[in-house]
């Protein structure tokens, strides 16, 4: 489980990459990957194919990087959930929230 | 009468013949032979004059034994007349009580027929009602309440989510705070350094005070004091220390309540919204299923209803054949009242032509009294399916 992080280099489309589980481990990792981006219109690509597992606080992050997304005026988009990723995101109804590229 | 003149003539024939064959062997003279041949020829003739007679005799009611034969062939078919009506009565009765008793029968299967039909109907409306309502007071349906579970689940999902969000943002709140903290260790230590070098200066002044011998003694005692005041000062600080460490120690218990609060495994969640959408797949199949049934019984009902109708309405050949019995009737009637014309002969009655004549005009009444009765009839109904009477 790790998380990767590549700036583009307009700044203003950030990777974040997750391999593995994704739970409550990666909370602080998770965060200082977009804490610091405060570029207006950031628009922050979430790659998860590669993510195995997802539990409730990897909903919660998400949610917790939508709303600095939103407060920059930004937004957030899910790549390639795999599959048993993308049942959980199916029931929280993270269809309605994001966009989430299958 | 007639017999004796029959006797007669014989008795003649065969006098001639015995004369004539005596005469033959006593061989008496040809005269005599042909006169007795002629005797026979003419009682011959005579008998024939008599049987010409007699018919005329019958034809103008003159013959009494001819009126005795007729009355007694009378006698004998108006017996024969009787016996057939006595019968023909009796098989129409026990016809018209057959009819009877099975159009009752019929009629009251059809009756019952009918109130199953509708109590059935009653059960399907019954049926109806209970499948789309529980009873209670909210009216909660199969339906609603799959919907409503799906809804509860859909709620819970959100609440767990809200909850990890809300988690994680109390995780800030704490990483921050163990910040803080971090921040009040350095300046604790500022503190301490501060109070091990007033320590140090206090030690430098009660040197020089002793040194300063008498004119330093009151000084020594303000830098025993100060000394004493920076031990005191690091013992607080150590009791500083333990309670915030006592503090990163509830800080850490609280981080592992907020991660477990934070992370919920959403396996569970999943395999119940699985059974969720299933049941609901499923509710709605039965639900379909049931309706097409209960419609289909529900049609049945009517179908039913209006087959017995027609039933109930085929059983006007009861009226029909009872009509039809009724006419038979009169003609045993017509056949009665030959009979009695029969009887009514008066065999002491010399006209006997008149008699006759009477009769023949009565029957010809009768013929048309009948014929007329069987044309109007036939006007009458003669099919079920003309007459759309209903009967109950």
């Amino acid at each position: 489980m790790t998380v990767k992080k590549v700036i583009a280099e307009n700044s203003r489309n950030v990777s974040i990459t997750i391999e593995g589980r994704f739970d409550f481990s990666l909370h602080q990792q998770f965060r200082e990957t977009y804490s610091s981006c405060n570029d207006s219109g950031t628009q922050f690509l979430l790659e998860l194919s590669k993510a195995t597992y997802m539990d409730s606080s990897a909903l919660g992050m998400i949610l917790l990087l939508k709303d600095h997304a939103e407060k920059i005026g930004g937004n957030v988009l899910i790549n390639r959930p795999s599959e048993e990723v993308n049942k959980i995101l199916e029931i929280a109804q993270f269809h309605r929230l994001m966009t989430i590229k299958v | 009468m007639t017999d004796f003149r029959q006797r007669l003539f014989f008795i003649g024939i065969g006098l001639s013949l015995f004369i004539g064959v005596n005469a033959l062997f006593i061989q008496i003279h040809l005269l005599s032979v042909v006169a007795a041949v002629f005797v026979g020829i003419v009682l011959f003739l005579l008998f024939r004059g008599e049987q010409d007679n007699l018919t005329v005799d019958s034809k103008t009611g003159d013959g009494v034994v001819d009126v005795e034969i007729i009355h007694h062939t009378f006698l004998q078919m108006n017996k024969l007349i009787s016996t057939q009506m006595v019968i023909i009565e009796n098989e129409i009765e026990r016809v018209s009580c057959l009819v009877h008793e099975a159009v009752g029968g019929i009629a009251g299967s059809f009756k019952y027929l009918q109130n199953l039909s509708l109590e059935q109907q009653e059960m399907i409306n019954s049926i109806i009602s209970n499948k789309k309502n529980t009873g209670d007071s909210e009216h909660t349906t199969l339906e609603s309440f799959v919907h409503d579970s799906s809804k509860t689940l859909e709620d819970f999902v959100n609440v767990i989510i809200t909850t990890s969000k809300k988690s994680l943002e109390t995780m800030v709140y704490t990483d921050e705070m163990v910040k803080q903290l971090d921040g009040i260790f350095k300046l604790l230590e500022q503190v301490e350094n501060i109070a091990s070098q007033t320590n140090l200066l206090a030690l430098n002044a009660a040197i020089e005070a002793a040194r300063a011998g008498d004119a330093g003694r009151g000084f020594a005692v303000v830098a025993n004091e100060v000394r004493s005041l920076s031990v005191n000062s690091t013992g607080l600080n150590n009791d500083i220390r333990s309670e915030i460490s006592l503090a990163q120690t509830i800080i850490d218990n609280l981080r592992k309540s907020v991660e477990h609060m934070a992370s919920a495994d959403m396996t569970s969640t999943l395999k119940a919204k699985d059974k969720v959408s299933l049941m609901v797949e499923h509710v709605g199949n039965v639900n379909n299923e049931t309706n097409r049934v209960v419609d289909e019984l529900a049609a049945l009902g009517p179908q039913i209803i209006d087959t017995v109708a027609t039933g109930v309405r085929s059983l006007q050949f009861e009226d029909l054949t009872f009509q039809t019995l009724a006419s038979l009737k009169d003609n045993l009637a017509a056949i009665s009242s030959l009979s009695q014309l029969l009887t009514d002969f008066d065999k002491t009655n010399d006209n006997c032509a008149e008699q006759l004549s009477n009769i023949t005009l009565q029957c010809e009444k009768i013929i048309e009294h009948t014929q007329q009765a069987d044309e109007s009839r036939s006007v009458s109904q003669t099919s079920m399916e003309e007459g759309e009477v209903d009967l109950f």
